[in-house]
C-alpha cells in the first residue's frame, strides 16, 4: 500500500512537472515579446485577448496546423529525431531540482522534489550536455547551408562554454561539502553563496547564456545572419519542440543559478513562503535573460570562443584555486 | 594626472563591465516608456498636413452649383490619362460636367489636375482611406467627388480613429456621420 502511495506521488509529480513545463513557454512567449515592445516603444501584441494574453495560444494553434515539412534531401531520420533530443533532456533535467523543502498536504509530508540525487549537478550538466546534439543533428539532418552553419556553431560553442560552467560550479560544491543540490540550498541558509563566489556566479551565468543560446549567444538561431540557423528548416510542431526546449532551458539555468548562488528558498528580511521567494528570484533571472536579449548584440563566434577559453575559463580556475585555500 | 585617473577609470569601468550595466539601464528605463504605437484602426489615427494631395473632390459655388466648366483640362493633363469628362450644357446655358470620373487606382496623385483647373473646380482632399478588394470600385464619379471631403483646415495631429473615442481623444464635431466628421476631431 505504501508503495503505491510513493509510486502514485512520483508519478504525479512528474506529470505536474511535464505540465508546467509544457505551459509555461506561452506566458515566456507573450512576455518576452510584450517586454522586447516596450523596450523599443512598441506595444507588442495587442489584439488576441487582453493586451494580446492569448496570442501564444493563437501561435500553439498556428503552429500544431501547420504542414509538418521535411526537405527532400534531408535526413529524415536524423531530421525527425532531432527535436525530440532537443526537448526531452530539459525535461529530464528537472527530475534531479528540488523547488523547496517540503510541504504538508492533509497531514502527509510531501516533498518538493521528485528525487534527492547525491549528485544531481553532476547528473544536471550530464543531461543538459545531451540538449546540444539536438541542435547538431537538427541542421546537420536540413541539409541546408544556413542550418549547418548553425549547427557548426554550435558545436565550437558547447566546447568553450560547458566546460568554465562546469568548473564555476565546483566552489559551490567545495561550499557546501555535497554535489546535492538540496544540502547546496540548506549550506546557504545564512549567507546565499553569491557573497563568496561572485565570479562563480559570473561564469556560469554567461556560459548559462550560451547554454540557452539566448542574445549575446545566440548564435545557433542568429536570425541577422543564418536565417534561423539550426531550425531554419523546421516547421510546425517540431519548430515548436525547438521553442519550447529553448525555454525550458532559459528556466533551468534561472532555477540553477538561484540554486547554486541566490540561496534557493531561502529568503532573507520578508517573511515569505519559501516557494514564493524560490519563484520570485527565478522569475527575476527569466527577466534578466530576456532583458540581455532586447539590450546586448551579437557575438561573433570567435568572440565567445576567446571569451570561453581567454575569459572564463582562467577566471573559473582561479575561482577554484581561490576557494580551495580560503576554505577548505 | 587626470587624464591618468581617467584612464584608471576607464579601465575599472571596464573590469566591472560599466558599459553593459549603462546599455541595461537605458533599456530598462525604455521599458517604461510611454510607447509611440499609433493604435490605428481601433483608437487613433495621423490626420494629415494641410498640403497632403489625398483623395479628389469637387467644389461647388456660392449657389451649390458645381464649379467644374468641363473643359477637360485636367483630363488632358492628367499624366496618367485617369480623368474622364463628358461635358453637357444645363438649363441655364452652361457647361458641366455630364460624367466626371476618376480612376484612382491609376492616379498618382501629383496634383496636375489642381494647377490645370481654370475654374477651381477641383482638389486633391485630405481622405486617405479608401482601399477596395476590387480596381472597379476605384473609378470615383462626379456625384460621389462631389461628396468627398475637402483641404484639411489644420493637420498634422492625432485623431480619433474612430468614433467611439478614448478618455484623452476629444471629439468636437457637428455632424458625427458622413465623410467630414473626422476632419474636427483634435486631441487634448
Amino acid at each position: 500500500m505504501e508503495l503505491i502511495v510513493a509510486l502514485g506521488l512520483i508519478v504525479f509529480k512528474v506529470a505536474f512537472l511535464i505540465a508546467i513545463l509544457l505551459l509555461l513557454p506561452l506566458p515566456l512567449t507573450w512576455l518576452e515579446r510584450k517586454i522586447a515592445g516596450h523596450m523599443q516603444q512598441r506595444m507588442g501584441p495587442m489584439r488576441v485577448g487582453w493586451h494580446g494574453l492569448l496570442q501564444p495560444v493563437a501561435d500553439g494553434i498556428k503552429l500544431l496546423t501547420k504542414e509538418d515539412h521535411i526537405p527532400a534531401e534531408a535526413d529524415r531520420f536524423l531530421f525527425k529525431l532531432a527535436p525530440i533530443l532537443a526537448l526531452a533532456p530539459p525535461f529530464v533535467v528537472f527530475v534531479a531540482i528540488p523547488f523547496g523543502e517540503s510541504v504538508s498536504v492533509l497531514g502527509t509530508e510531501i516533498t518538493l522534489y521528485v528525487s534527492n540525487m547525491n549528485v544531481a549537478l553532476l547528473f544536471v550538466f550530464a543531461v543538459i550536455g545531451i540538449e546540444v546534439y539536438g541542435v547538431i543533428f537538427g541542421g546537420w539532418a536540413a541539409n541546408s547551408k544556413y542550418a549547418v552553419l548553425g549547427s557548426l556553431r554550435t558545436c565550437a560553442q558547447m566546447i568553450s562554454y560547458e566546460i568554465p560552467m562546469g568548473f564555476a560550479v565546483i566552489g559551490v560544491v567545495m561550499l557546501a561539502q555535497s554535489m546535492s543540490l538540496l544540502e547546496i540550498v540548506r549550506a546557504q541558509a545564512d549567507l546565499w553563496n553569491i557573497v563568496y563566489q561572485p565570479v562563480g556566479f559570473f561564469v556560469f551565468f554567461v556560459a548559462g547564456l550560451a547554454e540557452a543560446q539566448r542574445i549575446p549567444f545566440d548564435l545557433a538561431e542568429a536570425e541577422g545572419d543564418l536565417g534561423a540557423g539550426f531550425h531554419t528548416e523546421y516547421s510546425g510542431i517540431r519548430f515548436a519542440f525547438f521553442m519550447i526546449s529553448e525555454y525550458a532551458i532559459v528556466l533551468l539555468v534561472s532555477v540553477l543559478v538561484v540554486i547554486l548562488f541566490f540561496g534557493g528558498w531561502n529568503g532573507v528580511l520578508i517573511p515569505l513562503p519559501p516557494l514564493l521567494w524560490f519563484a520570485l528570484k527565478v522569475a527575476f533571472f527569466v527577466y534578466v535573460f530576456i532583458w540581455f536579449r532586447f539590450t546586448f548584440p551579437r557575438y561573433r563566434y570567435d568572440q565567445l570562443m576567446a571569451i570561453g577559453w581567454k575569459v572564463l575559463l582562467p577566471l573559473s580556475m582561479a575561482n577554484i584555486i581561490i576557494t580551495g585555500i580560503a576554505f577548505v | 594626472m587626470s587624464r591618468a585617473r581617467d584612464t584608471i577609470g576607464t579601465w575599472i569601468g571596464w573590469a566591472f563591465f560599466a558599459d553593459l550595466a549603462n546599455g541595461l539601464a537605458l533599456t530598462f528605463g525604455y521599458m517604461f516608456s510611454k510607447p509611440v504605437t499609433m493604435q490605428y484602426p481601433d483608437q487613433e489615427k495621423w490626420l494629415p498636413y494641410p498640403r497632403y494631395r489625398g483623395h479628389h473632390f469637387l467644389k461647388r459655388d456660392e449657389e451649390g452649383e458645381i464649379k467644374c466648366v468641363a473643359c477637360e483640362l485636367c483630363a488632358r493633363i492628367c499624366p496618367c490619362d485617369c480623368i474622364e469628362v463628358v461635358p453637357y450644357e444645363d438649363e441655364k446655358g452652361n457647361r458641366r460636367p455630364a460624367k466626371f470620373e476618376i480612376d484612382t487606382a491609376r492616379c498618382l496623385f501629383c496634383g496636375l489636375c489642381e494647377d490645370a483647373c481654370p475654374a477651381d473646380a477641383i482638389a486633391l482632399g485630405q481622405q486617405y482611406e479608401f482601399s477596395s478588394f476590387s480596381s472597379a470600385d476605384l473609378v470615383i464619379g462626379r456625384d460621389d467627388l462631389l461628396a468627398k471631403p475637402g483641404k484639411a483646415a489644420t493637420g498634422g495631429g492625432v485623431v480619433a480613429a474612430r468614433l467611439n473615442t478614448k478618455k484623452d481623444v476629444l471629439v468636437e464635431t457637428k455632424e458625427t456621420q458622413g465623410y467630414n466628421w473626422w476632419r474636427n476631431i483634435r486631441r487634448t
